[in-house]
C-alpha cells in the first residue's frame, strides 16, 4: 500500500477516494454540466403502444384485435354478361344419354296421329335453329338429360295438331280460321312446352310464328321506352324490344319471309323498295332500333295483307297463317316499371308493343286475316298476382260453362277491389264474327296414365331410370306427380328413389 | 292441543240434523243452577193425574213405576251432540262410510263369493271426485283401505248380493259408468269411406280413405302443390305404397297444425290406419314399414333457467 506520507517532503498526501462520493449512494449525472440546451428541449422518449394506459378517458376496455385483412381473390372474375349467358344457356343434347331406338320425329304426319298418343317425338334437328331462334327453348326444362330434344305427344298436343292441319288445310270452311286461347295450368304443366310445340307444329307448316318468350322483359323496364309524340293519353314505343322481336322473326321465319314480295305502300319507310322481300323488310328494323316499330307495322300489315296494293300486284303470293304465342300473360296486367311523365306508373296497356298483342285477343274485328293461331300463356313460376286477370279468366270459365254474362252466378270483380276497368275490357265476350273464333280458356293438367307410361318409358329408354316399368309403377308415380303434373314427373324420373316395395314376410324355407 | 272450535255454519248443521226430534229450547234464565255436562233431567210434564198425588201427600201410596217408553227418551241432550260419533276424527263422513261397509262385510260374510276377476267391473270413484264427494281431505291410503272394502263387497256373487249391498256400493260409483259402453271398433262406413286421424308433432291429420284410382286431395289442394318436395309426398303415401295400393284408393285429407315434416308423417299415421279398416289383413306389412308404428316424441318445454330445452347458458367467470 502507498504510504500516505510523501516521501520527499514527508507532508501528509491528499487520499481522492475519502473526497469523492461514493458512486452507490449518489445519483449519475447524465446530462453534460457544460451543456448549454435545456433539458426539457430534448426529445420526448416514445410512449409504449401497447399499454393499457394508453386508453383515454372513456374508453372502452374490452379486448380488441386487429381484423384480419380479407384475402384478396386473385382469380379474374367472370366476363361481363358470362354469368348471365351461363344462367340463360340452354343445352339441347346430352352425349351420355342413350339414343332412343325407333323414336319419330315431329312431323306433319306424326303431330295428327292419335295412335302415337303417348309417346315422345323427336323434335326435327333442322328446326332447333328456328326454335332457338324464337327463344321457345327455356333453361331448366330437362332438355340436357337427354340425347336429343323431344316432346310427349298428349292429347292437347294431338288437338292443337289437328288445330293447325285444319287451318291450313284446304277444307274452305277452317281454312283461314283464327283460333285464341288463354293458356293456364298449374305448375309443371308444360304451357311453355305446348307453345314449344305450337312453335314447332307452325314452322312444319311453314306458317310464320312471332314469339313473346318472355312477357315480362317488356314491362319490367330494363328495355328503352319513347313516348310516341302527339299521342293522347300518351302511348309509349321500345324500340329494342321491337327490334329483338323482329330479330327473332327474321332468323325464324327466313324461309317464308324470302318467299314473299312487299306488296302495299308503307308511309315513312324511304329505303323500302318495292322489289324486297318480307326478310328484306324486317331487317331493316334491325339496324336502326328508332325504325323498328314502323318496319313491325309494315312486316305485320303484309304479313296480314290479303291482296296486294294496286300497282303492286308483281309477284304477289298468299300469305301463310300466323302462330302468334305470349308466355307470362299476367305481366301484361300489371303496372310496369316505367314512369310517365308525371312520375306515375305506365299502364302496360300503353306500350304499343304490349296493346298490338293485347289487340289481337279481339275477335270483333278481322286481325289475322291469312287465318292463325293466338296462343298466350300464363306462366306460375313467374306470377305477379293480378285480381283483375283472375277475374277475366273467372268470367271465360263460366262463359265455356255456359253462365250468362247477365247471369247473376256470373263472377264480377268484388266491389272496393279495385280491379283494373282496362284488363277487365279484354275479357268481354265478343262475338264471332267471320273466321275469327272467340277467346277461349285452355287448361293443361296432368298426363293420363297411358301417357305418363310412355313419357317414363323414354326415361329407361334414355338410361336415367332402372326400373322395371309396369302399370303399378306407373300409377304411382302418377299419384305421386300430383296426378301426372309433366313437370313432377320429369323431376321423378330423374331423381334416383328408393324402391317401394318392402321385402314381404315370407314364410322360412328349410 | 288443538281446542276443538265448532263454528257457526257446523253448528247450524247440527241443528238440521236434530230436527227429527223435538228439541227443547234451553233458556237462560230457567236454566238450573246445577252443572250436567252431557244430559239434564227433564222433570215430567206436569199431568193432571200427577197434581192431586202432590197435593195427597199423606196418602203414602206406593205405585210401581210406569213402563219405559223407549220410543220416547227421558233425558235430552242439554248442548248440541253431533250426529255422528266420528266428529272429532277429522273425516267423520269418511269413518261412516267405512263404518257402514265393515258393518255390511261383516253381515253377509258368509255369503259365498267370486273370484276377483269374475266380479262385475266396477268405477270407482277416483281420490279426488271422491274428496269431492265427501267434502274431505281423505288421505290416499284410507281410500285405498276403502276401495278393499268395496272390492270385497262386490266379490259377493252377483245373483245373490243383497239389495242393501248393491245400493251400498252404488253410492261410489263415478257418474256416467264408463265401463257400461263397450268398445266398438272402427268400420268402413256406409259409403265405403274409411276415417282415421294421425299424429306427427303438432301436426294432425284426417284422412278419408275410398276405393278409387289414386288420386289424393289435400286440404282440397293437389299434393304437388301442399308438398313441393318429393320426399314429403313419399312419405305421406307411404303406407300406399309399401303396400301396392296407391292405385286402388282415393285419399281426402285434412291436415292442420306443424311444418311439412310433421304433417306428411300424420298423413302416412292417418292412411295407415283408415286403410287397416279397408283391409285388416295388411297389419303386419304396414307394421313392418312403420306406417302404423305411433311417434309420441313432441318438442320439449324449455325451461327456466335453460336457454333452451335443457341447453344451460354459457359457464362465465365474473
Amino acid at each position: 500500500m502507498a504510504s500516505p506520507w510523501c516521501w520527499s517532503c514527508l507532508s501528509p498526501l491528499r487520499t481522492p477516494r475519502a473526497i469523492l462520493p461514493s458512486s452507490t449512494t449518489t445519483t449519475r449525472i447524465t446530462t453534460a454540466g457544460f451543456h448549454s440546451t435545456a433539458v426539457q428541449y430534448a426529445m420526448p422518449a416514445k410512449k409504449n403502444k401497447n399499454s393499457i394506459t394508453q386508453l383515454k378517458y372513456r374508453q372502452g376496455q374490452t379486448l380488441r384485435r386487429k381484423k384480419k385483412k380479407a384475402t384478396e381473390n386473385r382469380a379474374r372474375p367472370p366476363a361481363i354478361g358470362e354469368r348471365k349467358a351461363m344462367r340463360k344457356r340452354i343445352v339441347l343434347s346430352n352425349p351420355n344419354a342413350l339414343e332412343v331406338e325407333g323414336m319419330q320425329e315431329l312431323s306433319p304426319e306424326t303431330m295428327i296421329d292419335n295412335r302415337l298418343r303417348g309417346s315422345v317425338l323427336g323434335l326435327p334437328v333442322t328446326m332447333l335453329d328456328q326454335l332457338r331462334a324464337v327463344q321457345a327453348f327455356k333453361p331448366r326444362q330437362g332438355w340436357n338429360i337427354f340425347r336429343r330434344p323431344g316432346t310427349v305427344l298428349r292429347r292437347d298436343a294431338l288437338e292443337l295438331g289437328q288445330l293447325f292441319e285444319k287451318i291450313s288445310g284446304d277444307d274452305p270452311a277452317e281454312k283461314g280460321k283464327v283460333v285464341r286461347k288463354i293458356i293456364t295450368g298449374p305448375k309443371g304443366s308444360g304451357k311453355t312446352v305446348h307453345l314449344l310445340q305450337a312453335a314447332a307444329m307452325g314452322f312444319l307448316k311453314n306458317w310464320v310464328v312471332i314469339t313473346v318468350p318472355d312477357a315480362y322483359e317488356l314491362v319490367s323496364g330494363t328495355t328503352s321506352y319513347s313516348p310516341i309524340e302527339g299521342s293522347n293519353p300518351p302511348q309509349y314505343v321500345q324500340p329494342n324490344a321491337t327490334s329483338a322481336l323482329l330479330k327473332r322473326t327474321v332468323e325464324a321465319n327466313s324461309k317464308v319471309l324470302e318467299s314473299l314480295k312487299v306488296s302495299q305502300k308503307h308511309a315513312g319507310l324511304e329505303n323500302l323498295k318495292p322489289t324486297m322481300t318480307l326478310k328484306d323488310l324486317a331487317q331493316l328494323g334491325l339496324g336502326d332500333a328508332a325504325l323498328s316499330w314502323p318496319v313491325f307495322q309494315a312486316l305485320w300489315a303484309e304479313l296480314t295483307a290479303t291482296s296486294p296494293a294496286p300497282g303492286m300486284e308483281n309477284g304477289f303470293q298468299s300469305r301463310p297463317p300466323t302462330l302468334v304465342t305470349v308466355d307470362g300473360l299476367s305481366h301484361w296486367m300489371t303496372k310496369t316499371a316505367y314512369r310517365a311523365e308525371d312520375y306515375s306508373f305506365v299502364h302496360p296497356h300503353d306500350l304499343v308493343f304490349v296493346q298490338h298483342f293485347l289487340s289481337l285477343l279481339k275477335s270483333d274485328k278481322p286481325t289475322l286475316k291469312n287465318g292463325g293461331m293466338l296462343l298466350y300463356a300464363t306462366s306460375t313460376s313467374n306470377n305477379p298476382s293480378s285480381y283483375s286477370l283472375e277475374v277475366g279468366l273467372d268470367q271465360m270459365i263460366a262463359r265455356q260453362d255456359g253462365v250468362s254474362p247477365t247471369s247473376p252466378d256470373y263472377p264480377a270483380p268484388e266491389a272496393y277491389s279495385n280491379a283494373d276497368p282496362r284488363v277487365l275490357e279484354l275479357f268481354k265476350p265478343t262475338a264471332a264474327s267471320g273466321k275469327e273464333g272467340v277467346l277461349e280458356l285452355q287448361t293443361l293438367g296432368g298426363l293420363t296414365r297411358e301417357e305418363t307410361r310412355g313419357y317414363l318409358e323414354y326415361f329407361a329408354q334414355s338410361g336415367l331410370l332402372r326400373e322395371n316399368i309396369n302399370e303399378k309403377w306407373v300409377s304411382e308415380r302418377w299419384s305421386l306427380s300430383g296426378g301426372g303434373i309433366i313437370g313432377e314427373l320429369e323431376k321423378l324420373g330423374r331423381h334416383v328413389s328408393a324402391p317401394a316395395k318392402l321385402a314381404q314376410p315370407t314364410p322360412d324355407v328349410e | 292441543m288443538a281446542r276443538h272450535a265448532p263454528n257457526g255454519i257446523v253448528q247450524a248443521m247440527q241443528l238440521l240434523r236434530l230436527q227429527g226430534t223435538p228439541y227443547r229450547r234451553v233458556i237462560p234464565s230457567l236454566r238450573p243452577t246445577a252443572r250436567f255436562y252431557a244430559t239434564e233431567t227433564e222433570p215430567q210434564t206436569p199431568s193432571t193425574e200427577a197434581l192431586p198425588e202432590q197435593t195427597a201427600e199423606p196418602q203414602l201410596e206406593v205405585r210401581p213405576a210406569p213402563e219405559i217408553n223407549f220410543a220416547k227418551f227421558q233425558q235430552r241432550p242439554a248442548r248440541i251432540v253431533p250426529a255422528s260419533r266420528a266428529y272429532f276424527s277429522g273425516n267423520p263422513r269418511f269413518i261412516d262410510h267405512v263404518l257402514n261397509l265393515e258393518h255390511l262385510q261383516q253381515k253377509y260374510a258368509s255369503l259365498p263369493q267370486v273370484p276377483a276377476g269374475e266380479a262385475p267391473r266396477m268405477a270407482w270413484f277416483k281420490l279426488a271426485q271422491f274428496r269431492d264427494f265427501v267434502g274431505e281431505a281423505v288421505p290416499v291410503k284410507k281410500y285405498r283401505s276403502l276401495l278393499k272394502l268395496l272390492q270385497q263387497l262386490n266379490r259377493i256373487e252377483p245373483g245373490i248380493a243383497p239389495q242393501e249391498v248393491r245400493t251400498a256400493i252404488s253410492v261410489f260409483l263415478r257418474p256416467g259408468n264408463p265401463y257400461a259402453k263397450e268398445h266398438t271398433p272402427r268400420e268402413v262406413d256406409e259409403n265405403g269411406c274409411a276415417r282415421a286421424k294421425g299424429k306427427r308433432k303438432t301436426s294432425t291429420a284426417v284422412v278419408q280413405l275410398v276405393e278409387g284410382e289414386g288420386e289424393v286431395l289435400v286440404n282440397g289442394r293437389s299434393i304437388v302443390d301442399v308438398f313441393p318436395r318429393v320426399d314429403d309426398r313419399e312419405k305421406a303415401l307411404w303406407a300406399l305404397r309399401s303396400t301396392e295400393r296407391i292405385d286402388k284408393y282415393n285419399v281426402w285429407v285434412r291436415v292442420h297444425g306443424g311444418g311439412s315434416t310433421g304433417q306428411a308423417e300424420a298423413i302416412t299415421l292417418a292412411i295407415g290406419r283408415a286403410l287397416m279398416l279397408h283391409e285388416p289383413g295388411l297389419k303386419p306389412v304396414l307394421r313392418k314399414a312403420g306406417a302404423i308404428t305411433v311417434d309420441a316424441r313432441r318438442v320439449e318445454r324449455k325451461k327456466p333457467g335453460h336457454v333452451k330445452a335443457r341447453k344451460m347458458p354459457t359457464w362465465v367467470k365474473r
